[in-house]
């Protein structure tokens, strides 16, 4: 049956205020659908997905944990933040609020997180300003492209602007993130125990071969 | 303890009365405090342990504050006094006999809020064994008062996940078990607790842990890890979604030895089939097959992953030899939309070597996975071998067979194909083939009973029911089959041959030639009546033996009913066997022993009144007068016995065997453990439906229509009412098309009007596709409508040409069409 099947699980949590569309990334990667009304998470709702990075001839797993946004549930999300080689930042382009807020997650990422975790800063909703994109008004955007990249220049972040909506530029926002994880590995900035988030195919020694991708059958289908 | 005793007795000198106790307690309590030296608060903390188990309450009163203030400031530091202050808490908030307030008081003062909780995650990352080991100990006694609180405070803890899973990797064994005690109390319904410490690698953790104690051949650590996953993920969907990411999943398999890659083609290895079972091991397996059972069930049975789980429980409760208990647990947990190919898998069953005590198996012949299925309900496990056996063990896996099978026909054409396959037997001439089920079913009633052949013959009549049930068109097939004339009555399964063993030479026996093969319909009323005659000798002689006569009755009657329903050429087939007086006696005789058969007997010669549709001898109007003789209320008093008694209420979907005992007769005291089995769910369900139409049958005169056949007055109804809808909308929309039209004329309106035709158009458009869905919907219910007249057609052809007086008043089948096709 199926051969390698991936090469690293790399594990990522989705953060940011709530409604910027969290959930809706994560559906829209694994199930390449949207939502108009999905249900606000309570919780934290798991999605997995293989992505290929041809250059580097590796196949990720993903492993994408969607974390609530409210502040009463905060406290669990920083648990999330220690174990995850990656992190999506949200913020809605059409809100301003959530992306001044997103220096508060960024600081609760900054402090609870590994420090080689990589960020990418993700404003979504950009369909909603393409809409009549034509005008002067560019749509009810709130907050423009230079700003959100300036910031992410600012911190050190990845940037990207998405939508959930069309699916523009999401799976490139995962990919993005994991070709900055795959190249720290490159460059020996992790080593296994010290980054959670990365786990490789192959069986640690002497332990259980608990991580071993292909003993896992029917996966990329 | 010695030093203990001496500190107290130094403390309160050797006369200490009652009340120094508590002036000790509260001295010290007062050195607790963090202005005395470290080592006059460890001595402090020390006597005030030894202290607790005589004064629980006034060291609780007076000494906690300061115990909590200790355990903040001192345990990190000091792993003496942190031991001592957590083994005094534990010992203060633990609930025993007597004290069970104080412990809780205890509880609620040290979760009076979240600093105490935190300190204790935190001490866990604490490496010394018996900081961490205590504070285990104390959080779960915590978690067992007030789980919720603790529960609540962990979720804010800085670091309660890593922690936790941090002892769980604790390479001394007695930390890790304790760990796992404390964790499943943790995430006891608390989703987001189960949700982080999944994301934290509990699962991995927990594995690793059951495959170091040997698997499932490991102890009660095992068990207890084994718990924590079925824990972690039972109710909990993002977890089971991320536990099916992981390679878990084919490690579940392989810790039953089953392997993760088989083919539906390749046999299970021997090393699956034959184990050595022990109660430790089939504890730890049940929870395996259990968490398998919930991935399944929460994925549906179509997925490939599901696929190997299911092939994995047919063969553990098909050919293994795995106790009992297990296998009816795995068939349980198929999934009832069952559609794994029965038929086409290929299994090895096995059967123990006489007195080889479980050590020694015999391979039999492989067999289709249907087939053995078939064979367990019908005969038991291993081929029959303990098949006169009425534990209540065996029963259930035969009862769960039963209900696999019915959930395996659940479609119609597997049930003909089945039924189909029973018919060929009569063309074969020579050596008799003849299908196990067939055959069970048919076995005659010999006296004194043989045990095994009841069971079987029962549970035959449960299956065959589900092949006939609801299905016309088998209905249709199984009453043109005819079993070989004579069947001979073999004690237990005889359809495996050991594959070593020769096959048996056909079976040496005498077929009178004068006797033609019977319907099985003819044979099912022929061994009923049989029945009926031994029960009738028994009466007040063998309670025992009255009762399994009654079983068998009651298994005939519940089959028959549900084949002659709506089935009016069954009803004449049985009828014209004899039916009427087999059924009537019993109603006539009731018996004070027994409430169950007059009442079925009642039934099911209603129904045979109800759908007597078919020229024949007996007619509607020969059993008519019967029926008022017997009394119409007397008939509906018995059917509601049947209603009201204990073997009819207690059946449930899942749960057909009952203790034995529930009516047992005096002086008899079977075993515990012996069951019984008298209805099963599919005939409960069918009887709670169906019995009213068959009460309100009795009081209709013979000449009245049959009332299910054609349309009820509530399809009727609703055909009425959207022929009503149909035609107001066909008036709307020519209402509107004048108007339109109306519109489009006047020349100079057209300005004002060009809004309103518009309006009109959405509101055309609207009511049109309203029109047909409506239209679709009567179209449908129009064909249902037309089947049936033509069927009521024909029956009044038959009835006229037999004579009977038909009424004239429905010619009504062609209207519907005119209205149909507007
Ligand atoms: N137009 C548009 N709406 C979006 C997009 N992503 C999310 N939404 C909507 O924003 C609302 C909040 O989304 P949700 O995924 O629940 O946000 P979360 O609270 O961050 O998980 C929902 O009504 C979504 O339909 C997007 O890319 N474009
Ligand atoms: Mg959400």
């Amino acid at each position: 049956m199926a051969g390698i099947t991936w090469h690293y699980v790399l594990k990522f949590i989705i953060t940011g205020d709530a409604a910027v569309g969290k959930s809706s990334l994560l559906v829209r990667l694994t199930d390449q659908r949207f939502l108009v009304n999905p249900d606000p998470t309570l919780g934290v709702e798991f999605g997995s997905k293989l992505i290929e990075i041809p250059e580097e001839g590796k196949v990720i797993k993903l492993q994408c944990w969607d974390t609530a946004g409210t502040e009463s549930f905060r406290s669990i999300t920083r648990s999330y933040y220690r174990g995850a080689a990656g992190c999506l930042l949200v913020y809605d382009v059409t809100s301003r609020a959530s992306f001044v807020n997103a220096r508060s997650w960024l600081a609760d990422v900054r402090e609870h997180a590994d420090p080689h975790l990589t960020c990418i800063l993700v404003g979504n909703k950009v369909d909603l300003c393409e809409e009549n994109a034509e005008g002067a008004s560019n749509g009810r955007r709130e907050v423009p492209t230079e700003e959100g990249q300036r910031w992410a220049d600012e911190e050190g972040l990845l940037f990207v602007e998405a939508s959930a909506k069309s699916g523009q530029n999401v799976e490139a926002a995962f990919e993005q993130a994991s070709r900055d994880i795959l190249d720290k590995i490159k460059r020996g900035v992790f080593d296994d125990d010290r980054s959670p988030g990365v786990k490789l195919s192959k069986p640690t020694n002497g332990n259980l071969a608990l991580d071993q991708g292909s003993a896992k059958q029917g996966c990329c289908s | 303890m010695d030093f203990l005793s001496q500190t107290y007795i130094a403390l309160r000198g050797p006369t200490g009365a009652p009340q120094s106790a508590v002036d000790t307690i509260a001295k010290l309590s007062d050195r607790l405090s963090p202005s005395t030296l470290l080592a006059d608060r460890r001595a402090a903390v020390l006597s005030l342990k030894g202290l607790t188990r005589d004064c629980k309450e006034d060291v609780g009163a007076r000494a906690l504050p300061g115990l909590l203030e200790v355990l903040q400031n001192d345990a990190e530091i000091d792993a003496d006094i942190g031991k001592a202050v957590l083994e005094t808490l534990h010992q203060l908030c633990e609930v025993d006999e007597g004290t069970k307030e104080l412990g809780l008081k205890h509880t609620d003062y040290v979760l009076a809020n979240e600093r105490t909780t935190h300190t204790l995650f935190a001490l866990l990352g604490d490496t010394n064994f018996y900081i961490r080991y205590a504070t285990l100990q104390l959080l779960s006694t915590l978690l067992i008062n007030r789980r919720h609180q603790v529960q609540s405070y962990f979720l804010k803890a800085p670091a309660g996940a890593p922690s936790v899973i941090a002892v769980l990797e604790d390479k001394r064994e007695i930390i890790r078990n304790e760990s796992i005690v404390m964790i499943q109390a943790l995430i006891s319904q608390s989703p987001d607790i189960q949700k982080v410490l999944a994301f934290e690698g509990a699962f991995e953790k927990l594995f690793n842990t059951v495959t170091q104690e040997g698997g499932v051949e490991g102890g009660v650590i095992s068990l207890d890890a084994l718990r924590c996953v079925d824990g972690l993920l039972r109710f909990n969907s993002s977890n089971q979604s991320y536990f099916r990411e992981t390679p878990l999943p084919s490690l579940l398999l392989s810790l039953l030895l089953f392997p993760p890659t088989l083919q539906l083609q390749d046999a299970a290895p021997q090393e699956f089939a034959l184990q050595f079972w022990d109660n430790q091991k089939v504890a730890n397996v049940s929870l395996v097959i259990g968490i398998m059972g919930m991935l399944i069930g929460s994925k549906g049975s179509g997925s490939p992953d599901s696929s190997v789980y299911i092939r994995c429980f047919i063969e553990l409760a098909l050919g293994s030899n795995a106790p009992t208990a297990l296998k009816t647990q795995t068939l349980r947990l198929l999934p009832t939309s069952l559609t794994f190919p029965l038929s086409s898998v290929i299994l090895t069953p096995y059967m123990p070597v006489p007195d080889s005590n479980g050590e020694e198996w015999d391979r039999l012949e492989p067999a289709s996975a249907l087939d053995v299925l078939v064979e367990l309900a019908l005969h038991g496990e291993y081929n029959g071998l303990y098949g006169d056996n009425r534990g209540k063990d065996g029963l259930e896996l035969r009862g769960a067979a039963v209900t696999v099978f019915n959930n395996f026909v659940h479609k119609d054409e597997i049930k003909q194909a089945i039924v189909q396959g029973m018919l060929s037997s009569e063309e074969s001439t020579d050596a008799p083939s003849i299908s196990p089920l067939l055959h069970a079913l048919c076995i005659p009633p010999t006296s004194p009973l043989n045990l095994a052949n009841v069971t079987t013959t029962h549970i035959a009549t449960l299956v065959f029911s589900h092949l006939l049930g609801s299905s016309p068109r088998s209905k249709t097939i199984a009453r043109s089959i005819k079993p070989p004339s004579a069947i001979p009555p073999t004690p237990q399964g005889q359809f495996f041959v050991p594959a070593d063993g020769a096959p048996p030479g056909p079976q040496s026996v005498e077929t009178d030639e004068d006797d033609a093969p019977q319907s099985v319909l003819h044979l099912l009323s022929e061994n009923l009546s049989l029945c009926f005659l031994s029960r009738s000798r028994m009466e007040g002689t063998d309670d025992r033996e009255a009762r399994e006569w009654d079983r068998l009755i009651v298994g005939y009657l519940c089959l028959l009913a549900q084949w002659l329903w709506e089935d009016s050429k069954a009803v004449r087939e049985f009828l014209e066997a004899g039916a009427l007086g087999v059924l009537v006696e019993p109603i006539n005789q009731t018996s004070e022993s027994e409430s169950l058969v007059p009442g079925l007997c009642a039934f099911l010669l209603g129904l045979c009144y109800e759908f007597n549709r078919q020229p024949g001898e007996i007619t509607r109007s020969t059993i008519h007068p019967i029926i008022s003789r017997l009394g119409v209320d007397t008939l509906i008093g018995q059917m509601t016995l049947v209603r009201e008694d204990e073997r009819f209420k207690a059946i449930g979907p899942d749960s057909m065997v009952l203790p034995y005992s529930t009516h047992a007769p005096l002086g008899i005291n079977p075993a515990d453990t012996e069951g019984e089995i008298w209805f099963d769910w599919a005939f409960v369900d069918f009887w709670k439906s169906n019995h009213y139409t068959v009460q309100k049958g009795f009081a209709m005169d013979p000449n009245t229509q049959a009332s299910s056949s054609g349309p009820n007055a509530e399809s009727a109804m609703l055909i009425g009412s959207l022929r009503d809808v149909i035609r107001a909308q066909a008036q709307e929309i020519d209402d509107l098309q004048n108007k339109l039209k109306a519109v489009s004329v006047g020349e100079t309106q057209l300005n004002d009007l060009q809004s309103q035709i518009t309006g009109l158009k959405t509101e055309l458009k609207e009511s049109e596709e309203k029109r047909k869905d409506v239209e679709k919907e009567q179209e449908d219910l129009l064909v249902l409508l037309d089947e049936m007249s033509t069927k009521r057609r024909k029956d009044k052809a038959h009835m006229r040409a037999a004579g009977l007086e038909v009424s004239e008043d429905d010619a009504d089948g062609d209207e519907e069409d005119d209205d149909d096709d507007e």
